[in-house]
């Protein structure tokens, strides 16, 4: 990732959409908007102290909505160009509200409210499409109740709560605790404001108020006006701490998630959505649960799947491994429903077809294994650069030239052209990279 | 002739084809939508079949 921030030939346009094009094979003309971060890309250091004192807290959407970042903010800490950017739609500066924060405290001056969008005009021999999928969205499956319980989550935010830099540093703690653990923490606050609120009462009539308030309920006060106010901050002070307390308790039987469900083809070999197979899946699950019984050696996961593809140079053995030494057992077949049980522990019911009954069993979590959803900005770039999509939404190719779009001049590679790994998607941007060489060479300048 | 080629989405195939290029000695011009390259790759933990860091 680095290497191409840097290299001399590679001439790096982000938050930047191709707009339309022209021409043909050899000479295309490209329009390309770089849309306006407010922020000089060179000037900035990324340091990070805008993101810290801007008062603007929105859903982070590179952990996949789990916790928050600042309205000014950089999509991941090492990522490239190192830039900070401001999310118009929510930066109070930019809506008209007085704020300008940032612009107070970054000392490389890097700040630019009149930033606008630019227009960037190139001329390309050939053009490689590498816009990638979307990930599926599990709600369409109302069965696996994916919004309604907090503990079935997919597994994009599976990987984030596994990461050392996610929202939970690398800890595995359960959606619905972190809830709790997070309305602790508003009840700390609130009664800490009550608090201060109490202490001018208490200064000014010189009495603690827990004694003003049980002088207060035998009558000794009248109805004063600042007797009354006071006793109902008190009240209020009072309901707020049981609140917190309750939570508290709660909260002592946490513990990082252990009992593990994967499902695998969520979307995937599914009539109602999609009929391919995903690919990748069985093994992001495979990793996923050995990652976590690295993190957490009581780890136990169960993999629910029709079969276990582990397609791959190294794949099966990896998958054996998994069984051997990461607590991890398969379990053929197709999940029915999810449940919710007690205590927010999802319940899964499937059929074991090995014993040909239905079973159900409760988890901590449940983790979706969600397809490769066709790119919905695909749409948009077919359309603008004239080539075709398949029945599904993916760049259309032919099995023989499989990284030739039906435009002439256009190639495509990785999960943009049909869902595949990582390793896959490399070689497939090699052979792409090498089809674009071809049309470079040997094409004559059109026009 | 026409040299420069454009390269649209950042992620782990966009930039392999863009240090491909770029190692042979054509100008590449890489778009990405997002205010960082990567794609879902830079998302990951580690990856399979050997638990490499991602990033
Ligand atoms: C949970 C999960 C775990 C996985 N784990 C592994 C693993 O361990 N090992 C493995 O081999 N594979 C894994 N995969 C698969 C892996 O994510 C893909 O193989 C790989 O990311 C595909 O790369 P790509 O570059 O084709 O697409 P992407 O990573 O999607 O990159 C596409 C890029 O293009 C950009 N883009 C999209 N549209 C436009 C546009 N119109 N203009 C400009 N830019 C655009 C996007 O913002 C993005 O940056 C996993 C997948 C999931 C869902
Ligand atoms: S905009 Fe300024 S304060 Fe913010 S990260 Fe960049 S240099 Fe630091
Ligand atoms: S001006 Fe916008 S981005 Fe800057 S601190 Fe205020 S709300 Fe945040």
């Amino acid at each position: 990732m680095l290497d191409a921030g840097r290299h001399p030939n590679i001439d790096l346009m982000a938050y930047s959409e191709v707009e339309s094009m022209e021409g043909e094979s050899g000479a295309f003309e490209i329009r390309i908007c770089r849309k306006a971060r407010f922020v000089n890309e060179d000037q900035c250091t990324g340091c990070g102290t805008c993101a810290e004192k801007c008062p603007i807290q929105v859903s982070d959407s590179f952990n996949m909505g789990q916790g928050t970042r600042s309205a000014i903010y950089s999509w991941f800490a090492q990522g490239i160009p190192s830039t900070h950017t401001i999310d118009a739609k929510y930066c109070r500066q930019l809506n008209g509200k007085k704020c300008g924060i940032c612009q107070k405290v970054c000392q490389a001056d890097a700040i630019d409210f009149n930033q606008k969008d630019k227009i960037v005009n190139l001329t390309v021999g050939a053009v490689i499409v590498a816009a990638g999928y979307d990930i599926f969205d599990p709600s369409r499956i109302p069965e696996y109740r994916y919004r309604d319980q907090p503990n079935v989550i997919t597994s994009m935010e599976f990987e984030r709560l596994l990461s050392a830099g996610g929202p939970t540093a690398g800890h595995l703690n359960r959606p619905s605790d972190r809830t709790v653990i997070e309305e602790i923490a508003v009840l700390e606050k609130k009664a800490k404001k009550s608090e201060k609120m109490l202490g001018k009462y208490e200064e000014k009539y010189k009495m603690v108020s827990e004694r003003f308030y049980r002088a207060f309920q035998s009558g000794e006060h009248g109805d004063e006006k600042d007797s009354v106010k006071w006793a109902d901050k008190y009240k209020a002070y009072l309901e707020i701490k049981s609140k917190r307390e309750a939570l508290k308790t709660r909260a002592e039987r946490f513990s990082t998630a252990k009992n593990l469900a994967f499902i695998q083809c969520v979307g995937s070999r599914d009539f109602r959505f999609y009929q391919f197979c995903s690919g990748y899946c069985c093994m992001h699950s495979i990793k996923e649960a050995i990652i976590a019984h690295e993190h957490e050696p009581e780890t136990r996961s169960v993999i629910f799947g029709m079969d276990i593809r582990a397609v791959g140079k190294g794949f099966e053995e990896y998958k054996i491994r998994g069984g051997n030494h990461s607590n991890i057992s398969y379990h053929r077949g197709r999940v029915a429903e999810i449940r919710g049980g007690p205590d927010n522990h999802p319940v899964v019911i499937y059929e074991d077809t090995i014993s040909q009954t239905v079973k159900k069993e409760a988890f901590d979590m449940v983790i979706l294994a969600t397809a490769c959803a066709p790119g919905k900005s695909l749409k948009k770039l077919a359309s603008v650069l004239d080539a075709e999509l398949d029945e599904f939404g993916f760049l259309k190719t032919n099995h023989l030239q499989p990284v030739d779009t039906t435009r002439e001049g256009i190639f495509v590679c990785g999960c943009a052209q049909s869902p595949m790994d990582i390793p896959e998607s490399v070689s497939q941007a090699s052979s792409a990279a090498s089809r674009a060489v071809q049309v470079l060479m040997t094409y004559r300048k059109v026009s | 002739m026409n040299k420069d080629i454009l390269i649209i989405g950042a992620g782990i195939a966009g930039i392999q084809a863009s240090l491909d290029l770029a190692e042979m000695g054509f100008m590449v011009h890489l778009v990405e939508q997002l205010p960082s390259i990567g794609g879902k790759m830079a998302q990951l933990d580690k990856t399979f079949p050997t638990n490499d860091c991602a990033i």
